[in-house]
């Protein structure tokens, strides 16, 4: 039977009093790349932190390759195979490169099978295997965001979220992370983006989904999206 | 000034110093993981002298021995306090940090609980450990060096480096390192969060268990004895730098020593706040403290 990699419906969250998300649905295919659009504020990092456990969820419900991982404690959630890269990065900016991304490798699974990840983390980008034992904070932005995504990579998602990975990046870094996460996807494992860089995004991205007052507006694949007139004005300018 | 008084009175201000460092260590590995000032640091401490003394009174188990009881007591004290009394108002908290007022008010009202439960049960009464054998003091040539603050002072140390190393270098300690810079990059790398700060809490509490055991030779219980231990505590702690474990012993050398030789010129008392007049002055220059990060 056909089981989606994620799967989420109804999802209502929010801080306090402000339902920031209104009942999210959303679905990712096993082994695709799918975009997540939204203006600022819309509530997109709330959707991943509220998957992630980080936000209570008040109704609806998330599914990991048809296992609920609703009201997990954000452990257990990542301890399940879903795993981000947080907005802004959040390093541990005191620790070295290398233990930034054992952290990372913190749950059982992950652990035992850290050598062989790191490995793979150090393929995909070369230059963190030779500033190991440099310090986080001491990292150009873009390095710092391979860090973040390899970390990520640590935990063995089954699907990864990434949060602005191209945030405050030079276009040719961006350039540069768009390739390694196309690589990624080569991983067999499924990505949700949240991207500013929505023509780049689109075109790289199997689906997108739009977030638009608590709820998604609009989905197509990326090719449909960018040829939808309202995204275009609202989103690229066009 | 007569050298060998001085000598005297710095060898004595280390040892003290040591001792100071080693029951502030708690404080500051708690502070620095879960920026929580625990107020009761003192009473836990006082809790273990208490515990060292009935081992000692009831069962005959010699003061050194009954760390292997204080220790783990100490321990599971700390895992519960943190996990059911201080946990549910870090749940509460949505931002990086804890409000600082409120856990330090909470845990103000651990230390008002426990000082007066050991009161009412306890009484008032000074209780102290005879050791069954007799420590001679060692000699450094002229000066005589007391041997149970020897050993304590030097297990300050001792536990000092190996907390150091275990944060360093193991799986857990990367865990609570994490933690302390960054709890939802931890939480998001798959780490309990809560469990750290439980385990964390736990050490803090289980060092002063040792200690308790280590100073329970020349340390009486008593039900308020905790307060005055709590505040030098912080005080070396804020002096040594907030969360770091070396400047925790830094900072208690530097008043031991200060308060021994103050106190060849003046009273005791006033050396107590001569002492805090240096606290203030190295806080003017390095506002984070002796090791702290600016
Ligand atoms: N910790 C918080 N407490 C209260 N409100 C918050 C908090 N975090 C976010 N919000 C609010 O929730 C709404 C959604 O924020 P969110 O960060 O999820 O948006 P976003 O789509 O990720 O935006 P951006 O593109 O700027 O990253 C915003 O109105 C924001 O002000
Ligand atoms: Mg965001």
């Amino acid at each position: 039977m056909y089981k989606p990699a994620l799967k989420i419906a109804g999802l209502t969250s929010g801080y306090g009093d402000i339902r920031v998300l209104r009942g999210v649905d959303l679905e990712l295919k096993p082994g695709t790349i799918v975009a997540l659009i939204g203006a600022n504020g819309a509530g997109k990092t709330t959707l991943l932190r509220t998957i992630s456990g980080l936000v209570k969820a008040d109704s609806g419900f998330s599914e990991l390759y048809g296992e609920s991982i609703h009201g997990l404690a954000p452990h257990r959630v990542v301890q399940a195979g879903f795993v981000q890269s947080p907005e802004g990065k959040q390093l541990f900016a005191d620790m070295t490169i290398l233990e930034n991304l054992m952290v990372g490798a913190h749950s059982k699974r992950a652990y035992e099978r850290r050598n062989e990840t790191l490995e793979e983390v150090y393929e995909l980008f070369p230059i963190l295997a030779e500033r190991r034992y440099q310090r986080a904070s001491t990292l150009s932005g873009g390095q710092q965001q391979m860090v973040a995504v390899g970390r990520a990579l640590m935990a063995l998602p089954k699907v990864l979220a990434l949060d602005e990975p191209s945030l405050g990046l030079a276009p040719i870094m961006v350039d540069r992370l768009f390739e390694s996460i196309a690589k990624i996807r080569e991983r067999n494992l499924s990505i949700l983006i949240i991207e500013q860089n929505v023509f780049q995004v689109l075109e790289m991205a199997d689906y997108g989904y739009v977030l638009e007052n608590g709820q998604i507006s609009l989905s197509g694949t990326g090719a449909e999206l960018l040829g939808n007139s309202h995204l275009r004005a609202t989103y690229l300018g066009l | 000034m007569d050298p060998f008084i001085l000598s005297f009175a710095v060898v004595n201000g280390l040892l003290q110093g040591g001792i100071y460092g080693g029951i502030a260590l708690g404080l500051s590995l708690i502070f620095g993981v879960l920026r929580v000032v625990n107020f009761a640091h003192g009473s836990f401490l006082m809790l273990s002298l208490y515990l060292s003394f009935w081992c000692w009174n009831l069962l005959g188990i010699d003061p050194y021995l009954s760390a292997i009881v204080t220790v783990p007591a100490m321990f599971a004290l700390g895992y519960f306090v943190q996990s059911v009394i201080i946990s549910p108002l870090i749940r509460r908290e949505r931002a990086l940090v804890v409000e600082p007022l409120s856990a330090l008010l909470l845990t103000c009202g651990v230390f008002l609980v426990l000082d007066n439960v050991a009161l009412m049960a306890f009484g008032p009464d000074v209780r102290s450990v005879q050791l069954s054998y007799y420590l001679p003091s060692l000699m450094l040539g002229p000066i005589p060096v007391n041997i149970p603050r020897l050993i304590a002072a030097l297990a300050a140390i001792l536990v000092a480096v190996g907390v150091s190393f275990w944060l360093r270098h193991s799986h857990a300690g990367r865990a609570i390192r994490a933690t302390a810079q960054n709890r939802d990059a931890a939480a998001m790398s798959g780490i309990d969060v809560p469990k750290v700060y439980a385990v964390t809490f736990g050490l803090g509490c289980a060092i002063l268990g040792l200690f308790g055991a280590l100073i329970s030779p020349f340390i009486p219980a008593t039900p308020t004895i905790g307060l005055a231990f709590g505040i030098k505590s912080f005080i070396v702690v804020v002096l040594g730098g907030m969360g770091s474990i070396p400047g925790s012993i830094i900072g208690g050398l530097v008043i031991g020593v200060f308060e021994a030789v103050a106190s060849q010129f003046v009273t005791a008392t006033s050396a107590a706040i001569f002492s805090l007049g240096l606290f203030i002055l190295v806080l003017l220059v390095r506002p984070a403290g002796i090791m702290g990060k600016a």
